[in-house]
């Protein structure tokens, strides 16, 4: 029976995965963000290997350069190769903004589910102090917690989740509301489970689907906030090299190399656009079937 | 409906109370130090000391939020022995603290090769230097005195001591022999007066109000372009839901909303001021000029926020308006044979522009991140690039001050929103 039962289960496994991707394929939309953010998934796992530079080498004798043959993409103020920072700085991007929205999604659904779930005074409570979180411009947010912890790739990733959690929690609590009062519910009530068990094992499951696409949409936002900070000079401090500050340097210097602020420009609109393709499409290719 | 606004008022109270103290307390657990910002790396700690001293910064931090909070002149007056007022002197002078005598002269004190002077103006206007020697005697048979100094502090001199050397930077004015204590005098938040900037050493009142017209008038006349075009791509791209016309429209939305505001914003320098050379690629003006006078210099700022914030609200008004026109009463309009124009304008409009404007006034909170973007994209001199730059430089009272503004701003917008909201939507209006 184990062998026929694990080949079931199998089976169904593959069968969901198939809906999945065809979800996917079915949108044309769909299709390109994920091929953008495959591109740059690849860059990013393989930019030691590709990387023609180090990313932190500089060069006086050759500083503020056009596109070569040497330097592909030019150099930075500091001679540094463009190409080389672009390819390692899609390593720090695509590991900061997946973090800080797992921190948020595993603190927003804990909150969500515990306030959805009890309800009452934990509930009134958790939702009024996430209110007036989220009453706040989430610049001043990133502002006030980057100037009291400083400028590094953790204090981005906590910034980041700090102002993602409340939006998260939201959402999983206005889910739950609705699946608290399902029967499965009452009966696992009845058979006298734990709360949490109730919470994580019956009721998350079920918050599955918008949690996720919602993710995704926030992964596209944390790139957004990540680039941001790098511009305003909160981010990483240098010399790392981080999209939005190479943007920032080479403001600077865009009377002298133009083409010096257009890569990283590029590369966060595209990776941002790609992910935010891919979230609608999915999106909406969900909800026509529903 | 007024109980409610009164409750709602009292909360944004508490909040913004609660968010100063948040503020003060993070601002004190933030690395770096204010006075060695203002001296520079090369003072010396001595140097660094004497200015934290002369900043009011040693003393203990609950001090220094009331200080700020409700202001400190009444608590020191009674050193000075006279009643300090927050003054000019005279017109076209800054504004500054006094100590006034019973006839309504103001007198200041400053300490000048090692004697006081007394700096007295009449009510009349005229100022005169009157050499000072009234000294006290305390229990340690020193010769002292309590006065107000030229840089609005009450300050306890000792005569005779070698005291302190003040660091002269930054327009702060401090000469040998200053004084042993220094109480920066504050009027209060609550009285009106946000206090002095750390950073420039000039009130924060005045400049923030300049810094928050300019940026009040891009975010004004950025709005004036970002709804029309907005609203008429969301419905036209709402009413005719899934053709080409559509998808462009959505499309076009989700890719420039998604793209960050610097990087769009350093993109159009790139284009416009570089390659076509048409547009200034910075917007600095001179603080007493109005963006207004400036035409060219804030074209590029409204184009990039209109870019990030046209999509946005286009999609919301889409949505919104495919909603109403898949609605019943829509098919039954169509079905009763009233004209296409008719129904769009008479029957769907309306109720496909409410989620709109309420998403809109929520939306704010976002404007605002967008702008203090945009106003350092381009070193627009805004509330946003005022606040950034205080911030870096742990200028307290200048980020208590935006902090503020931004926060009543935040809070005082989803009021207006909930209450339009109420009023557009009868179901909710008559229950």
């Amino acid at each position: 029976m184990s062998t026929n039962a694990h080949l079931q289960k199998y089976t169904n496994r593959l069968r969901k995965l198939g809906q999945g991707l065809s979800i996917i394929s079915n949108s044309r939309v769909a299709v390109i963000g994920l091929s953008i953010i495959l591109f740059w998934v690849f860059i990013a796992l393989f930019a030691p290997i590709i990387a023609p530079r180090d990313p932190l080498a500089q060069d006086s004798s050759a500083i503020n350069q056009d596109p070569s043959t040497t330097y592909l993409l030019g150099t930075d103020h500091l001679g540094r190769d463009i190409l080389s920072r672009l390819m390692y700085g899609t390593r720090t991007i695509l590991t900061l903004a997946p973090t800080s929205v797992l921190t948020s999604v595993c603190i927003g659904t804990t909150l969500g589910l515990i306030s959805g779930y009890f309800g009452g005074l934990i509930d009134e409570v958790v939702m009024r102090l996430l209110d007036a979180v989220m009453a706040f411009p989430a610049i001043l947010l990133y502002l006030i917690i980057i100037a009291a912890i400083g400028p590094s790739a953790l204090n981005v990733v906590i910034a980041i989740t700090f102002v993602g959690t409340p939006g998260i929690a939201r959402l999983v609590r206005s889910l739950t509301l609705d699946i608290r009062t399902r029967d499965y519910i009452r009966a696992a009530e009845t058979r006298g489970e734990n709360p949490f068990y109730i919470m994580f094992v019956e009721i998350l499951p079920n918050v599955r689907g918008p949690l996720i696409i919602d993710s995704l949409l926030r992964v596209g936002y944390a790139i957004f906030a990540i680039g941001t900070l790098g511009f305003l000079g909160l981010g990483l401090p240098p010399p790392e090299p981080d999209w939005g500050g190479m943007v920032a340097d080479a403001r600077k210097f865009i009377w002298i190399n133009p083409l010096g602020v257009l890569w990283p420009i590029l590369a966060i609109a595209s990776l941002v656009v790609g992910l935010n393709l891919f979230a609608d499409g999915l999106r909406e290719e969900t909800t026509r079937y529903q | 409906m007024l109980r409610y606004i009164l409750r709602r008022l009292g909360f944004m109270l508490l909040t913004m109370l609660l968010v100063s103290i948040v503020v003060f307390l993070v601002s004190e657990v933030a690395p770096g130090d204010v006075a060695r910002h203002v001296l520079g790396q090369f003072a010396t700690d001595e140097q660094v000391e004497l200015l934290r001293n002369q900043m009011g910064l040693n003393q203990p931090l609950y001090v220094r939020y009331f200080d700020w909070l409700v202001g400190n002149d009444w608590r020191h007056d009674s050193k000075v022995g006279m009643p300090l007022t927050y003054t000019r002197a005279r017109p076209g002078d800054e504004l500054e603290w006094w100590a006034v005598e019973p006839d309504g002269t103001l007198v200041q004190w400053r300490m000048k090769s090692g004697s006081l002077e007394q700096i007295r103006i009449t009510t009349d206007g005229e100022r005169t230097l009157v050499p000072f020697d009234e000294w006290d005697t305390n229990k340690d048979g020193e010769e002292i005195f309590w006065g107000v100094d030229n840089a609005n502090h009450v300050v306890l001199w000792v005569k005779g001591s070698e005291d302190s050397t003040g660091p002269a930077s930054a327009g702060r004015t401090m000469t040998k022999g200053g004084g042993r204590e220094y109480y920066p005098l504050k009027k209060g938040l609550l009285r009106g007066d946000p206090g002095i900037s750390l950073r420039t050493n000039r009130p924060v009142g005045p400049t923030l109000t300049r810094r928050l017209r300019n940026s009040f008038s891009l975010a004004v006349i950025a709005f004036a372009f970002i709804m029309p075009i907005a609203l008429l791509l969301g419905i036209l791209a709402g009413l005719r839901e899934g053709s080409p016309a559509d998808r462009a429209i959505s499309l076009f939305s989700l890719i420039t909303t998604s793209i960050p505001e610097f990087a769009s914003g350093v993109f159009l320098i790139l284009v416009f001021s570089f390659w076509l050379d048409l547009l200034p690629g910075a917007s600095v003006f001179v603080d007493d000029s109005t963006p207004l006078e400036n035409p060219k210099m804030i074209v590029l700022p409204i184009l990039t926020l209109t870019l990030v914030e046209v999509g946005y609200v286009a999609r919301m008004t889409r949505a919104s308006m495919v909603e109403v026109m898949n609605a019943p009463y829509i098919r039954t309009a169509v079905l009763k044979g009233l004209p296409y124009r008719r129904i769009v304008f008479v029957h769907a409009l309306r109720n496909a522009l409410m989620a709109p404007i309420t998403v809109i006034m929520l939306h704010v909170n976002w404007l605002v991140g967008g702008i203090v973007v945009v106003e350092a994209v381009y070193g627009y001199p805004g509330v946003g690039l005022y606040l950034l730059d205080s911030a870096m430089f742990k200028d307290i009272n200048a980020i208590e001050a935006g902090s503020m503004v931004m926060v009543a701003l935040a809070v005082s917008t989803q009021l207006i929103a909930d209450i339009i909201y109420t009023f557009l939507n009868p179901r909710i209006r008559y229950t």
